[in-house]
C-alpha cells in the first residue's frame, strides 16, 4: 500500500522518486488588478507514464493552470516544469515535450485536409515533410482516417476532427499528451476509440498523460491518478484508487419513496430528486445502524419505501463531495 | 531533426531534445506557415473575386463621377498606382489580421503556440503570406482596368525601388496591426476604418496633387500615401530616384517605413506579453 501523508490541505501519497513528467510548484496566478486568485499555489508533480485526471468544476483554475502549463498564460509567481524544463524560462524544449487537444477549440486548420493539418503542425515541431509526412500516415491509418486523409476536416464529423486533433497532438511524438475534454460530443464509438488510444498511449508507449474531463467514467476507467482542484486550491491529488477506497469508508443509501416529496425534511447529508411519481433520496451515512432513523424519518412523513439499495460510491460522488466540501 | 534521449537521472522520462532555431528549421517553419496561408486563403477563391470585382466596379464608377461623367484618362494611370497600393494593403491586412483574429477565436492560433517555433518566426510566416497575395491581387486588381480602359502605365525599372517601399510600408503597417490583434479583439474595426481612409485619401481617388494642402499632409500619414507620390512621380513625372531624393520625398518615405516597422515591433513585442498576462493568445 503506497504511504499517503497530509501537507496542509493537499493529500499526496505514492510519488515515485524520479524526474517528475509535470511538476508544477506554488503556482499562482491573479488577473490583472483584481486581488482574486484565479490559482492559488497550486503544486502538483505528476510521474512519467501516469494518466493524470485534473478535476474541477467551472471556474475553479483548472483552465487557468492548464494554460499556464501550456505556455499561453504567463503565471504571477511559481514555477512550471515538463521533464525537468521550465516553460516560462526553456519555452522551445519544454513545448517539444508537450503535445495537446483543447477543449473548446478546433485544434486544425478546418480549410486544410487531415494530412495537410498533420504536415503543418509537424514542420512547426522540426520535422522534415517526409518525416512528418510518414509519421501522419501512421496516426491516420490508426485512427482510420487514411481513406480520407485529403478531405478538408471542416467537412469531418465531429468524431473524426477529433481524432485529428489527437493525432496532431502527437505528431512529433511528444512524451507528455494534455488532453483537454478529449471525449465531449463524441458518440459512444468515437469515444471507445479515444479512450483506447489513451490507455494505449499510456501503457504501451509510456506517455504522461494530463487528462481534464467532466465524465467521471472516463476518469475511473483511465486515470492512475487525481487531483481536484477548487477555488484554485488542489484540495486532493491522489492515486483514483485510494481516492475511490476512501470514499467508500462511507457507504452510499438510496430509498425511493412514492410522490413527489413535497414538505418532507430529509436528513443531514441527504438529498433527494423528485420525479412525476416518485422521488430518490440518497446519502452516505459510516454505519449502517444510522439508517433506521432515516426510515423512522420517512415513515412519519407517510412516506411510501418503494425501494431501498446500498450503492457502491463511485469517483463522481467522491468529486461532488470533494467540490461541496465547505472551504477550509 | 528532432530526436528523443533520455535525460540523466530521469528513470524512464522520455526527454526530447532537439529543435533548434537554425536556418533550416526555421525555413522548415517559414515554408510550413506560408503553405498553411496561401491554402486557406485559396480555400474559398470566390470571396476574394467578388471583393476584387465589386471594389473594381466602384473605383471605376468614383472616377467616372469625378470625370463628371467620363471618365478622364489622363488621370487613370496615376489612380491606378494608388488602387495597386490599396490592394496590397486591403490583401495584406486578411492575412495578418483578419485571419489573425479568425484563428484565435477558433483555437488554431493557440495551437500553433504549443509547438518550439517561437510567434515571431510564425509572424514572419504570414507576413510572407501577406506580401504574396497582396503583390498578386494588386497586380490582377491593376491590370483589369487598365486592359478594360486601354490605359498604359510606363514601364520604369526605377519605380520599383519607391513601390517596393509601399509593400514594406504595408507590411509594417500591417504587422502592427497583427500586434495590437494579439490582446485587442476589436481590432478589425480599427482594420476596416483605416483601409476606406487609404483608399479615399492614398491618390486612388484622384492624385494627391489635386488635394487641398491640408488634406494631402493628412493623406501622408496613412500608409501607402507616400510611397504611391513617390511612385507615381518616377512614372509620370519623370523624376529620377536622384530627384526625388533631393526634394526629400525618398527619404521621407524610408524614414517613415522604419519608424512604421519599429513601431509595429514595439507594439508586438508589448502585446505579446501583454496577451501572455492576460491570457488572450487564444480564445481556450
Amino acid at each position: 500500500m503506497a504511504r499517503t501523508d497530509v501537507v496542509g490541505d493537499i493529500e499526496r501519497s505514492g510519488r515515485p522518486a524520479e524526474v517528475p513528467a509535470i511538476e508544477i510548484s506554488g503556482l499562482t496566478k491573479v488577473y490583472g488588478a483584481s486581488e482574486t486568485k484565479a490559482v492559488d499555489n497550486v503544486s502538483l508533480s505528476v510521474p512519467p507514464g501516469t494518466v493524470f485526471g485534473f478535476l474541477g468544476p467551472n471556474g475553479a483554475g483548472k483552465t487557468t493552470t492548464i494554460k499556464i502549463l501550456a505556455g499561453l498564460l504567463s503565471a504571477t509567481s511559481g514555477q512550471v516544469r515538463l521533464n525537468g524544463l521550465d516553460v516560462a524560462r526553456q519555452r522551445a524544449a519544454a513545448m517539444e515535450q508537450f503535445g495537446a487537444v483543447l477543449e473548446g477549440s478546433r485544434n486544425t486548420y478546418w480549410t486544410l485536409s487531415a494530412m495537410q493539418n498533420l504536415v503543418y503542425f509537424g514542420r512547426l515541431q522540426g520535422m522534415r515533410t517526409s518525416e512528418a509526412r510518414s509519421r501522419a500516415e501512421e496516426l491516420l491509418r490508426d485512427l482510420d482516417l487514411w481513406d480520407r486523409r485529403d478531405e478538408k476536416v471542416g467537412g469531418y464529423s465531429r468524431g473524426m476532427q477529433q481524432k485529428v486533433a489527437v493525432a496532431a497532438s502527437l505528431i512529433a511524438d511528444p512524451p507528455i499528451v494534455l488532453l483537454d475534454e478529449p471525449t465531449i460530443g463524441l458518440d459512444v464509438e468515437a469515444t471507445r476509440t479515444v479512450k483506447d488510444w489513451i490507455r494505449t498511449l499510456s501503457k504501451d508507449r509510456g506517455k504522461t498523460i494530463l487528462l481534464t474531463t467532466h465524465q467521471m467514467d472516463v476518469v475511473e476507467e483511465l486515470c492512475d491518478r487525481v487531483a481536484v482542484i477548487r477555488r484554485g486550491q488542489v484540495v486532493t491529488d491522489l492515486p483514483t484508487d485510494q481516492l475511490l477506497a476512501r470514499s467508500r469508508q462511507r457507504d452510499k443509501y438510496e430509498i425511493r419513496i412514492d410522490g413527489t416529496g413535497d414538505g418532507l425534511v430529509l436528513p443531514e447529508g441527504f438529498t433527494a430528486v423528485s420525479g412525476e411519481e416518485t422521488t430518490l433520496i440518497s446519502g452516505r451515512l459510516e454505519d449502517p445502524q444510522d439508517l433506521y432513523p432515516v426510515v423512522d424519518r420517512l415513515r412519519e412523513y407517510g412516506a411510501v419505501i418503494e425501494w431501498m439499495a446500498q450503492v457502491q460510491p463511485d469517483l463522481e460522488d467522491v468529486f461532488l463531495d470533494l467540490i461541496r466540501e465547505p472551504a477550509r | 531533426m528532432t530526436s528523443a534521449v533520455t535525460a540523466p537521472g530521469a528513470l524512464g522520462t522520455q526527454v526530447k531534445s532537439g529543435w533548434r532555431l537554425t536556418p533550416r528549421t526555421g525555413v522548415s517553419v517559414l515554408r510550413a506557415e506560408v503553405g498553411k496561408g496561401l491554402t486557406t486563403q485559396l480555400a474559398h477563391p470566390i470571396a476574394h473575386i467578388v471583393t476584387l470585382v465589386f471594389t473594381a466596379t466602384v473605383y471605376l464608377g468614383l472616377q467616372y463621377v469625378i470625370g463628371q461623367g467620363t471618365i478622364q484618362h489622363d488621370l487613370l494611370p496615376q489612380t491606378l498606382v494608388g488602387i495597386s497600393g490599396y490592394w496590397l494593403l486591403q490583401f495584406a491586412s486578411m492575412v495578418m489580421v483578419a485571419d489573425l483574429v479568425e484563428e484565435k477565436r477558433g483555437g488554431t492560433f493557440a495551437q500553433t503556440q504549443l509547438t518550439p517555433a517561437p510567434l515571431w518566426l510564425i509572424m514572419t510566416g504570414r507576413l510572407i503570406t501577406a506580401s504574396v497575395m497582396g503583390v498578386v491581387v494588386a497586380v490582377v486588381a491593376t491590370l483589369v482596368p487598365m486592359l478594360v480602359t486601354g490605359t498604359t502605365i510606363p514601364l520604369k525599372w526605377a519605380a520599383l525601388v519607391p513601390y517596393s517601399m509601399v509593400l514594406i510600408n504595408v507590411l509594417a503597417f500591417t504587422f502592427m496591426l497583427a500586434a495590437f490583434a494579439l490582446s485587442s479583439p476589436m481590432i478589425g474595426v480599427l482594420q476596416s476604418l483605416l483601409t476606406s481612409m487609404v483608399i479615399l485619401l492614398n491618390g486612388a481617388v484622384m492624385p494627391l496633387s489635386l488635394f487641398p494642402t491640408w488634406l494631402a499632409v493628412v493623406a501622408r500619414l496613412l500608409p501607402t500615401t507616400m510611397g504611391v507620390e513617390a511612385t507615381s512621380k518616377v512614372l509620370f513625372k519623370d523624376e529620377s530616384l536622384g530627384d526625388i531624393w533631393s526634394d526629400g520625398t525618398l527619404p521621407w518615405l524610408i524614414a517613415y517605413t522604419v519608424a512604421l516597422a519599429l513601431l509595429g515591433w514595439y507594439v508586438f513585442v508589448r502585446n505579446h506579453r501583454k496577451a501572455l498576462r492576460d491570457g488572450r493568445l487564444g480564445q481556450y
